[in-house]
C-alpha cells in the first residue's frame, strides 16, 4: 500500500512537547499488549484473529497492530461503553457467544472452522452476518447483526484507532499537550503535523515527517 | 513508571479529611469543609454537573449548609487527562445500562458523564440559549409544551451563567433577540468550522462562530485554547470551563462539601412524607447523610432511577412520582450528519469540534414540514470516534474501511442538534440486572416518532445541498446518532402532568427537588447545558427568596 | 496562573512607574535644554529621531512580519516582500541616525519611497484576504486574518524616514517647511496620525483578548491622548507651554509604553499553556512580542515634532517681537 504520509511516526513526537507524560504513560501501557490471550480459550482467540485480518487488513511491510490481543484485554478488563443493547449478553459473554456462533456457521458451511475458510469465505460469511442472515442455533437469541455492529466491528476498529500505527498511517497529529495547534486554516500545516505526499515530492514529505517532533 | 496512578481517583476519594484537590495546580490541595452523616444539612445535592455544580456554589454562597455527592472521580486534569480517547473513557459513565425501544440509544461517550463536573469535563463546550419561544412552544408553535418559565426571566440566567464562565462568543450572535457581548470573544473559526461558513454561504444563510466555554483569552486560572482538539476526551490545560474547574472549586470554597466516588442509591423519607436523607455508597460501605433538603440533579437516566428505586411503602412507584411521569417522556437530541470530502486538506482534530454553527433552522419557521427546530455545526471527530461513525453508521469494514480512514485529512462534516418530541414511551425504567452496588440497573427505551424522522430528512437533505454548494465529494448521510439526554422528570404548572414546578421543587414532597437536564418539557435545538445551568441557577435564587421567606 | 487583583495591581504599578520614570526624564530634559540652540542641529536632531523613529517601526515590522507570515507559511511569495523592504528600511534608518550632514541621502530617501508603496500594496493584499473568507469584513476576519493595521505600520515606518529627509534638506530656511506646512507642525499631525491608528490596531487586538489585563486598556488610551495633546500643541501657538509639556510627557508615557508592552507580551506568553517552553506554539499564539515598539518609534517621531515645534514658535515670537 502507498503511504500517503511517508515516513511520518507519531511516535517520533514521544518526547517533543506534543506530548505529556501522562500520554506517554497510557501509550506505552498499550504498546505493551501482545501476545498470548489471557481471556479467550484458543479457539475464540484463533476465530478473532483470523476476524480482525477481514475487519482490518493491514500491510504485511510493518509490524501489525495486535488486534486480538488488543481486543481480548479489553474483554480481560471487562469495561463496558456505558450501553447495551438489551438484545445483547454482557461484553465478555456476548463475545464468547459471536465468535463460537462464527465458528459454528463456518463449520456447517463446509465442515472447517471459520479459520480454515478461504478469505473469500470469511468475507462472505461476515457479510452475511452484517446483513442478519446468521440463524445457527447457537446464536441464541442474539441476532447476529448486533453483535457485529455493536461488538465485532465496533470493538476491532475502536481498538485500531487507538494505536499509533493507526494514526500514522491516516495522518492524525496524535497527542497534543501542552503543545496544541497554531495553523488552523485550510490546507495549513504546523511544523509538528505530519505532510501528504504530493505527486513527485515524496522525497520532501519523507524529510519533513521525519522531524516532526 | 506504571500508569496505575492515572486511574487512581476512581479508587481512592479525594474530598476527604478536610481537604479537596486543587484542580489548579499539581499536587496540590485546598480546605474544604466537612459535615458529619449524622449532622443535619440544608442540602444534599445528588450529581455534581451542570445542574448540581452551580446549585451546590450559589447555596453555599447564600450561607446554606452543603454536601454534593458524586458518584465519579475528582481529576486533577493537568495531570490526570492524557490525550488520548480511548484511555479518556474514564470520564465516561461506563456502568450497564440497558437499551431498547425501535432507536435503541448509544450512551456512554457524549452524553452522560462520570466524575466530579458531570458531563461538563467532557462536554463540547457548545453554549447556546433556548430560542426564547421555545419557552411557550406550544402556545406560541404548536407542539410539545409551554414551560412554566418566561424567556425573559431566563435570559438573565443565561447572563449570569455566560459571565460567569467566560464564554467565548461572536460580537454579534445572529439569530434570536439581541443578547449581552460575550465576555470573551469568538475562537479562530478553523478549517471545518469555515467549509460550514462557505456552506452557508452558499445556501444564503446567516452562520456565526460557536459561543464555547473555552477562553480565547487568559483567565485567572486558565491558560487560553491551546486547539489541541481534545475537548470531548477532557482538557488537559483548564481552558475549558467545566464546572470541575469552576462551580465545583467555587463551591468548596463557598464551604460546600463535595463527596466524590459516593453513589447515592436511594432516598429515604420519613413518617412526616419529606425527604430525610439519603443511602450513599462509599469507601466499601453503606452510608446515610441526613438532610432538610434533596436535590437530585443525577441528569436524566440516573434522576429517575434514584427516584424509582427509592420507592418505600408510603410511595410504591418511586419518588414525586404521583403523576406517573418519572422516568416518561425521555428526550434526545437527534444527532445526524452529513459527511464529504474536500480537496483541501482539513486537518479536523485542530482545535475544538465545532467552532462554527448555524441555528437558521431554530428561527427559521417556514418551509418546515416538522415541529421543532435543530442547529447544525462543524466538525472534528478524533480517529477513534471517526472510525465510529464509518462502522456504525456507513457500516464499511475492511480495505473499504482502511480505504475511506485514510481521506481523515480531507474529510469535513456538517452536524445536527435536532429537537425530538417528548412522547410518553420513551422511558427510563429499573431493569432486573444489577450493578456492583447491588441496584437496578437502568432500562432506557427510546424510538423515534414521525415527526422527528422528519426533521432529520429535512436536515440531512439540507445539510447535503450545503456540502455539494462547496464542492465535497463523496458526500454520505449519517443515519442514526443521538446526542443529550432531557425529559424523565418535568417542570409544569400542574402537579397532575407535570413531577417538579418552575422552582424545580416536586409537587408531592416539598423538601425533594430536581436539577438538571430532566426537568426540561421540551428538548429544543441546541445543546442543553447552558439552560441547564441557568435553570439551577435560577432555582438557587428562589430557594433563598423562599427561605427569606419561611416556605422552605 | 495570575489573579484579577495581582493583574489589577500590576497594571497600576506600570502605569506609575511609567509615569514616574517620564517626569524624571521631562524634568532632566528640562534643564538640559534650557539654553537656546541653532535651528540647523535642532532640524538635523529632529530628523535623526525620526530616523531612529523609522527604523524602530522598520524593526518592529520586520519581525512580525516575519513571524506572521511563517505562520501563514509563506504561501504566497510576496509575502517575502515586507521582510526585504523592512530590513532596507531598518539599514537606511541606522544610517541616517548616524549622518550628522544637513543632506538628505538619494538612496535613504529612494528606499522609504519604496517601504511606503509596499505598504501601500500590503495594505491592499490584507484588505483582499480578508474580504475573500467566508465572513467578509466581520469580526471574525478582522481578529484572525490577516491584520489590516499590520502594513501601516510599513507605511508609517517610510514617510517617518522620509520625512527626516526632506527635513535635512530644510535646514536653510527660517521656518523650514515640509509638504506646505511648517516641518514642526506636519511632523506633529503625521505622528498623531501614526499614533492614533497604531493605537486602534491596539484596541482591536487588545478587544479579541477582552482586555482581560487591565494593562491592556494603556495602548489604547496614552498614545491617543498623546496624539491629541500633540495636535493640540502644534495648533495652539507659542504661549501654550503647559499644552507642550503635558504633549511632551505624555509622548514620553507612550514611548516607554513601547518597551513596557513588549514585556507584557513576553508575559502574556509566558501566561499561555506551556509557557515558554512551549515556545514554538506561543511565541506565534500569544501576543505579539514585536507590536508595542511601534509606539516608541511612534513618540520618538512625536517628540523630534514637539522639540522642532518650540523652535519654530520661538522664532515666530522673535519675528512677532521684531516688527511689533
Amino acid at each position: 500500500m502507498k503511504l500517503i504520509y511517508p515516513g511520518y511516526d507519531v511516535l517520533s513526537k514521544r518526547h517533543s512537547q506534543s506530548w505529556d507524560e501522562p500520554t506517554r504513560q497510557v501509550i506505552d501501557a498499550r504498546l505493551a499488549i501482545g501476545g498470548a490471550p489471557r481471556f479467550l480459550n484458543e479457539a475464540q482467540w484463533q476465530t478473532l484473529d483470523a476476524v480482525c485480518q477481514r475487519i482490518l487488513p493491514q500491510p504485511i511491510d510493518r509490524p501489525p497492530v495486535p488486534l486480538a490481543a488488543l481486543v481480548d484485554n479489553k474483554l480481560l478488563n471487562d469495561r463496558g461503553d456505558g450501553y447495551r443493547d438489551a438484545r445483547l449478553p454482557p461484553l465478555r459473554q456476548a463475545w464468547q457467544l459471536g465468535l463460537t456462533a462464527l465458528d459454528a456457521e463456518a463449520q456447517a458451511l463446509d465442515g472447517r472452522g471459520f479459520t480454515g475458510l478461504t478469505a473469500a469465505q470469511q468475507d462472505a460469511l461476515l457479510s452475511a452476518m452484517q446483513r442478519n442472515e446468521l440463524k445457527h442455533s447457537v446464536w441464541k437469541s442474539m441476532p447476529c447483526v448486533v453483535f457485529f455492529s455493536h461488538r465485532l466491528i465496533h470493538d476491532i476498529t475502536s481498538a485500531y484507532y487507538a494505536h499509533p500505527t493507526a494514526w500514522s498511517e491516516i495522518g492524525f497529529g496524535g497527542p497534543a499537550n501542552p503543545r496544541g495547534y497554531v495553523r488552523m486554516g485550510p490546507d495549513s500545516r504546523d511544523p509538528w503535523e505530519p505532510m501528504a505526499a504530493k505527486p513527485g515530492a515524496q522525497r520532501k514529505a519523507e524529510k519533513r515527517n521525519r522531524h516532526v517532533g | 513508571m506504571s500508569d496505575d496512578y492515572l486511574t487512581d481517583a476512581l479508587r481512592n476519594p479525594r474530598g476527604r479529611d478536610g481537604r479537596a484537590p486543587d484542580v489548579f495546580r499539581r499536587g496540590g490541595w485546598v480546605p474544604m469543609r466537612e459535615y458529619p452523616d449524622d449532622e443535619l444539612v440544608d442540602f444534599v445535592i445528588v450529581g455534581t454537573g451542570a445542574g448540581g455544580g452551580p446549585l451546590a456554589c450559589r447555596l453555599a454562597e447564600a450561607g446554606f449548609s452543603v454536601v454534593a455527592f458524586d458518584a465519579g472521580a475528582w481529576w486533577r486534569p493537568l495531570e490526570e487527562f492524557a490525550s488520548d480517547e480511548a484511555h479518556q473513557e474514564k470520564l465516561f459513565w461506563t456502568g450497564e445500562r440497558l437499551c431498547d425501544g425501535d432507536n435503541p440509544l448509544k450512551l456512554g461517550t457524549n452524553n452522560s458523564g462520570r466524575a466530579v463536573g458531570g458531563s461538563t469535563v467532557h462536554f463540547a463546550m457548545v453554549s447556546l440559549r433556548f430560542r426564547p419561544e421555545w419557552f411557550k412552544s406550544r402556545t406560541l408553535l404548536g407542539y410539545g409544551l409551554d414551560w412554566p418559565l418566561d424567556w425573559q426571566d431566563m435570559w438573565r440566567y443565561y447572563t449570569e451563567v455566560e459571565q460567569a464562565l467566560k464564554i467565548s462568543g461572536p460580537v454579534r450572535y445572529p439569530w434570536g433577540p439581541k443578547r449581552p457581548r460575550y465576555p470573551y470573544r469568538q475562537h479562530e473559526v478553523n478549517a471545518p468550522g469555515l467549509a460550514l461558513a462557505r456552506a452557508c454561504e452558499a445556501m444564503g444563510i446567516a452562520w456565526a462562530p460557536t459561543p464555547l466555554a473555552t477562553v480565547s483569552a487568559p483567565r485567572e486560572h486558565s491558560p487560553p485554547c491551546v486547539y489541541r482538539g481534545f475537548c470531548v476526551t477532557g482538557c488537559a490545560t483548564n481552558a475549558k470551563q467545566s464546572g470541575l474547574i469552576t462551580w465545583i472549586p467555587w463551591a468548596v470554597k463557598a464551604g460546600a462539601e463535595i463527596r466524590d466516588l459516593a453513589m447515592v442509591g436511594r432516598i429515604e423519607t420519613g413518617e412526616d412524607g419529606l425527604a430525610s436523607g439519603v443511602h450513599y455508597h462509599r469507601e466499601g460501605e453503606w452510608r446515610f447523610q441526613r438532610a432538610r433538603n434533596v436535590v437530585v440533579a443525577g441528569y436524566a437516566i440516573e434522576t429517575p432511577r434514584l427516584l424509582l428505586n427509592s420507592a418505600n411503602s408510603r410511595y410504591p412507584d418511586g419518588l414525586a412520582n404521583s403523576s406517573g411521569l418519572v422516568g416518561k417522556n425521555l428526550m434526545v437530541h437527534t444527532n445526524q450528519a452529513v459527511w464529504g470530502t474536500l480537496e483541501e486538506e482539513v486537518r479536523w482534530y485542530k482545535g475544538p469540534p465545532s467552532l462554527s454553527l448555524s441555528e437558521h433552522w431554530n428561527y427559521e419557521d417556514s418551509g418546515k414540514d416538522f415541529f421543532g427546530g435543530y442547529a447544525f455545526m462543524s466538525q472534528g471527530p478524533l480517529p477513534a470516534a471517526w472510525a465510529g461513525a464509518q462502522t456504525g453508521n456507513h457500516g464499511l469494514w475492511g480495505q473499504a474501511l482502511v480505504d475511506e480512514m485514510q481521506k481523515y485529512n480531507h474529510q469535513v462534516g456538517l452536524k445536527i442538534v435536532g429537537e425530538t418530541l417528548p412522547q410518553e414511551r420513551n422511558c427510563v425504567t429499573l431493569a432486573d440486572e444489577r450493578d456492583e452496588f447491588g441496584l437496578p440497573v437502568a432500562r432506557v427505551t427510546w424510538s423515534e416518532c414521525d415527526n422527528d424522522r422528519r426533521l432529520v430528512n429535512h436536515a440531512v437533505d439540507f445539510m447535503r445541498r450545503g456540502l455539494e454548494g462547496i464542492d465535497a465529494r463523496d458526500i454520505w448521510a449519517e443515519a442514526d446518532g443521538t446526542a443529550h439526554l432531557m425529559g424523565t422528570a418535568r417542570m409544569g404548572s400542574d402537579p397532575a402532568t407535570s413531577v417538579v414546578n418552575a422552582d424545580c421543587r416536586s409537587w408531592d414532597i416539598p423538601n425533594l427537588w430536581i436539577c438538571d437536564g430532566s426537568v426540561f418539557p421540551t428538548s429544543g435545538g441546541v445543546n442543553p447545558s447552558e439552560t441547564i445551568q441557568a435553570i439551577a441557577l435560577r432555582t438557587a435564587n428562589r430557594i433563598r427568596e423562599l427561605a427569606r421567606r419561611g416556605e422552605l | 496562573m495570575v489573579s484579577k487583583t495581582r493583574l489589577d495591581w500590576l497594571a497600576l504599578a506600570v502605569t506609575g512607574t511609567l509615569t514616574a520614570v517620564s517626569l524624571v526624564w521631562q524634568h532632566r530634559e528640562a534643564n538640559r535644554s534650557s539654553g537656546s540652540r541653532p535651528a540647523n542641529t535642532t532640524l538635523i536632531h529632529s530628523a535623526r529621531r525620526l530616523n531612529r523613529g523609522a527604523g524602530i517601526l522598520a524593526g518592529a515590522v520586520l519581525l512580525d512580519s516575519a513571524m506572521e507570515h511563517y505562520r501563514g507559511q509563506f504561501e504566497n511569495r510576496a509575502m517575502y516582500t515586507p521582510l526585504i523592504t523592512a530590513t532596507l528600511s531598518l539599514l537606511a534608518s541606522s544610517k541616517g541616525f548616524a549622518d550628522l550632514t544637513p543632506h538628505s541621502g538619494k538612496l535613504r530617501n529612494g528606499i522609504y519611497i519604496g517601504t511606503v508603496l509596499t505598504g501601500v500594496a500590503g495594505s491592499g493584499f490584507h484588505l483582499w484576504n480578508v474580504t475573500k473568507r467566508p465572513g467578509g469584513f466581520g469580526w471574525t476576519n478582522l481578529f484572525y486574518s490577516a491584520p489590516l493595521g499590520a502594513p501601516a505600520a510599513l507605511i508609517l515606518s517610510g514617510v517617518l524616514g522620509h520625512y527626516a529627509e526632506r527635513l535635512r534638506s530644510e535646514t536653510r530656511n527660517i521656518v523650514p517647511r515640509v509638504l506646505g506646512l511648517p516641518a514642526g507642525q506636519s511632523m506633529a499631525l503625521m505622528s498623531a496620525a501614526g499614533l492614533i491608528g497604531t493605537s486602534a490596531e491596539a484596541g482591536l487586538f487588545h478587544f479579541r483578548g477582552s482586555f482581560q489585563n487591565p494593562a491592556m486598556y494603556l495602548p489604547v488610551t496614552a498614545p491617543p491622548l498623546s496624539a491629541v495633546l500633540l495636535t493640540a500643541s502644534a495648533l495652539a501657538g507659542a504661549n501654550r507651554p503647559h499644552l507642550r509639556w503635558a504633549s511632551r510627557l505624555c509622548l514620553r508615557f507612550t514611548l516607554l509604553l513601547g518597551v513596557a508592552g513588549a514585556c507584557f507580551h513576553a508575559l502574556g506568553a509566558a501566561r499561555n499553556h506551556g509557557g515558554w517552553r512551549n515556545w514554538r506554539q506561543n511565541l506565534q499564539a500569544g501576543p505579539p512580542l514585536p507590536a508595542p515598539p511601534s509606539f516608541t518609534g511612534l513618540a520618538l517621531a512625536g517628540l523630534a515634532a514637539q522639540r522642532l515645534l518650540d523652535e519654530e514658535q520661538s522664532v515666530k515670537a522673535h519675528y512677532l517681537g521684531w516688527h511689533p
